[in-house]
């Protein structure tokens, strides 16, 4: 085989390789977007704070679809804390809107783990303790949560759920509360 | 160099001689049960086998050699069974049972502690009738009772299970209805219903205000050997304008794919039993999946429930969806999960306390039950 020939394969198989790859890791990708950088001035510190611009998706009467909300968070030196002040907004909820959350649940702790794919999120007792019940109820707070995280962090690909420090089996009787969750973005009116 | 290569040689040769020279025990017993027979071989250790299914015989084959405590074994008094033998073939033993007439496996299942192999074996006469009729358009809004289906030989046990109950009381209404009162009413009233008109063996996984939990269910379930799975609910969500009733099977997309993979792996190695699974992690996993072999008839299953809930209840047809439901999870056996309407919708919250809603309910639910068997029989035709 002539050597030109040779190298033309070599670099043929090279390109088809890393087109394979590519097509691997972007089919892997969930549906997200990207938050928007913007650069505030710190009024307090006089220096300049980075902000991202997240979309958020709450419940309402009129659909059955997660509607979309912007709001703007400072970014934290810490990734974590990031995730922890987003998991506070989707708690605190939003006037027009319904958070699928019963009244008082806090998030206790959070946890970035398997190389930051995995979210765990512990929540406070009370979460169980004062749940209304159904399973449509179960699926709003569980895609509410999994969801809203997953399109705005795409590097975290599932969410688990922790009550009071512990693993439960379920948060009312239906859903299996074992296993972490993957985002399920047909639960979002602006996929 | 050759030496290691000999005492390589011979490390394995004593590994694997004691598998080819020394038989293994086998004990064989046999039980009639109501409608099937059940045949069981233990051994002090376990052992790969492949089944061939004839009308007139089992045979087990297993690599090796194997004994029975006799070569020939006249099986005495058995409504199915006539003898056991056990032979050599070449590599193999091949253990027969031999049926009096024409049987075939319903059920083939590994069980521990001791190492057993189990088979129910049922007979193979197939006699399915026709479906029962779907209520006339201009009579949907009253309740059609289908004409009674003869009883299907193959399903022959279902299992209702009324959500909650107990300490639990499911979800609640604004004039305090529970969840768990609710359901078992319907429960109670289904299991009438299947009694009395196609004869069907029914049990509860409650019968009266008790808690339950979720894996027990599940274990009602699979150890008195229902064939079909019902468990029974009414709906609760944060938007109180939600209304409607929908039905759900099992989805295995919100768990891990490593565990997905490995069911389905397992679901492909059914036909080939041998491949028994050893790890007792990857055990607990599948048996944690228990449902993932039934998926395609709980999709069915729950289709013909919910348009008898279209047909009946007149309300908002949510549909037939998915969801990672606990209780079906670990049900071997066709399973759905029936939302009948929404508690915490004030409309419909007042029809869950009427007891003719109740009875419409009960009633679409036994009518997809009825459809279903009728599929069911003629798959296996």
């Amino acid at each position: 085989m002539k050597k030109k020939t040779r190298t033309f394969l070599v670099i043929a198989v090279a390109v088809l390789l890393l087109a394979l790859a590519a097509h691997r890791l972007l089919r892997k990708q969930p549906a997200g977007f990207e938050p928007e950088l913007l650069n505030r001035e710190d009024t307090a510190g006089g220096g300049i704070a980075e902000f991202i611009k997240v979309k958020l998706f709450f419940l309402s009467e009129t659909s059955r679809y997660l509607q979309p909300v912007y709001r703007e968070i400072e970014v934290p030196e810490i990734r974590e804390d990031l995730y922890r002040k987003f998991v506070s907004l989707l708690l605190a909820g939003d006037g027009g809107h319904i958070a699928p959350v019963p009244g008082g649940v806090q998030l206790r702790s959070l946890h970035s783990l398997g190389g930051g794919e995995l979210l765990l999120l512990d929540f406070s007792e009370s979460l169980a303790g004062s749940f209304p019940g159904g399973t449509t109820a179960e699926l709003e707070f569980i895609y509410f949560m999994v969801d809203n995280i997953c399109y705005n962090f795409r590097e975290i690909k599932k969410v688990k759920f922790l009550i009071g420090g512990n693993e439960s089996k379920s948060l009312a009787g239906h859903i299996d509360l074992e296993r972490p969750f993957f985002p399920d973005f047909s639960w979002l009116e602006d996929k | 160099m050759k030496n290691s290569i000999k005492a390589g040689i011979f490390c394995a040769a004593l590994l694997v001689a004691p598998r080819l020279l020394i038989s293994l025990g086998i004990d064989f017993r046999s039980f009639d049960h109501e409608g099937y027979t059940r045949v069981v071989f233990q051994s002090a250790r376990s052992f790969a086998y492949r089944v061939q299914s004839h009308p007139d015989r089992l045979e087990v084959r297993l690599n090796g050699r194997a004994d029975l405590p006799s070569p020939a074994l006249v099986v005495p008094n058995s409504q199915l069974l006539d003898r056991v033998t056990c032979e050599q073939r070449g590599e193999e033993s091949v253990i027969t049972v031999h049926f009096k007439g024409a049987a075939e496996v319903r059920k083939n299942f590994i069980l521990e502690k001791p190492f057993r192999v189990v088979f129910d074996l049922v007979r193979s006469e197939k006699t399915t009738a026709p479906p029962p009729q779907a209520p006339a358009a201009a009579e949907k809004s009253q309740p059609q009772e289908p004409p009674p289906a003869p009883r299907p030989r193959s399903i022959e046990t279902i299992c209702i299970d009324p959500g909650h109950g107990g300490e639990d009381f499911g979800a609640i209404g604004r004039s305090k209805l529970k969840e768990k009162d609710v359901t078992l009413k319907i429960g109670l009233k289904l299991k009438k219903l299947i009694e009395s008109k196609i004869g069907l063996r029914v049990i509860m996984t409650r019968d009266q205000d008790s808690e339950v939990s979720l894996n027990t269910r599940a274990s009602i379930a699979n150890n008195q050997l229902a064939q079909m799975f019902v468990s029974i609910h009414v709906n609760s969500s944060f938007r109180k304008s939600a209304y409607g009733s929908e039905t759900y099977f099992v989805s295995l997309q919100a768990t891990d794919p490593e565990s997905l993979e490995l069911a389905q792996k397992e679901n492909q190695n059914a036909e080939n039993p041998g491949e028994a699974i050893q790890n007792d992690e990857l055990k607990m996993i599948l048996w944690n999946m228990a449902q993932t072999e039934h998926i395609r008839e709980s999709s069915k299953l729950a289709e013909y429930i919910q348009n008898e809930l279209n047909v009946l209840l007149g309300t908002r047809d949510r549909g037939v969806k998915q969801a990672p439901f606990r209780v079906l999870m670990r049900a071997a056996m066709p399973a759905v999960l029936i939302e009948a309407a929404f508690i915490s919708n004030a409309s419909e919250e007042k029809k869950l306390q009427r007891e003719d809603f109740l009875d419409k309910v009960s009633l679409a639910i036994y009518n997809g039950i009825s459809k279903f068997i009728y599929h069911f029989n003629s798959t296996l035709k």
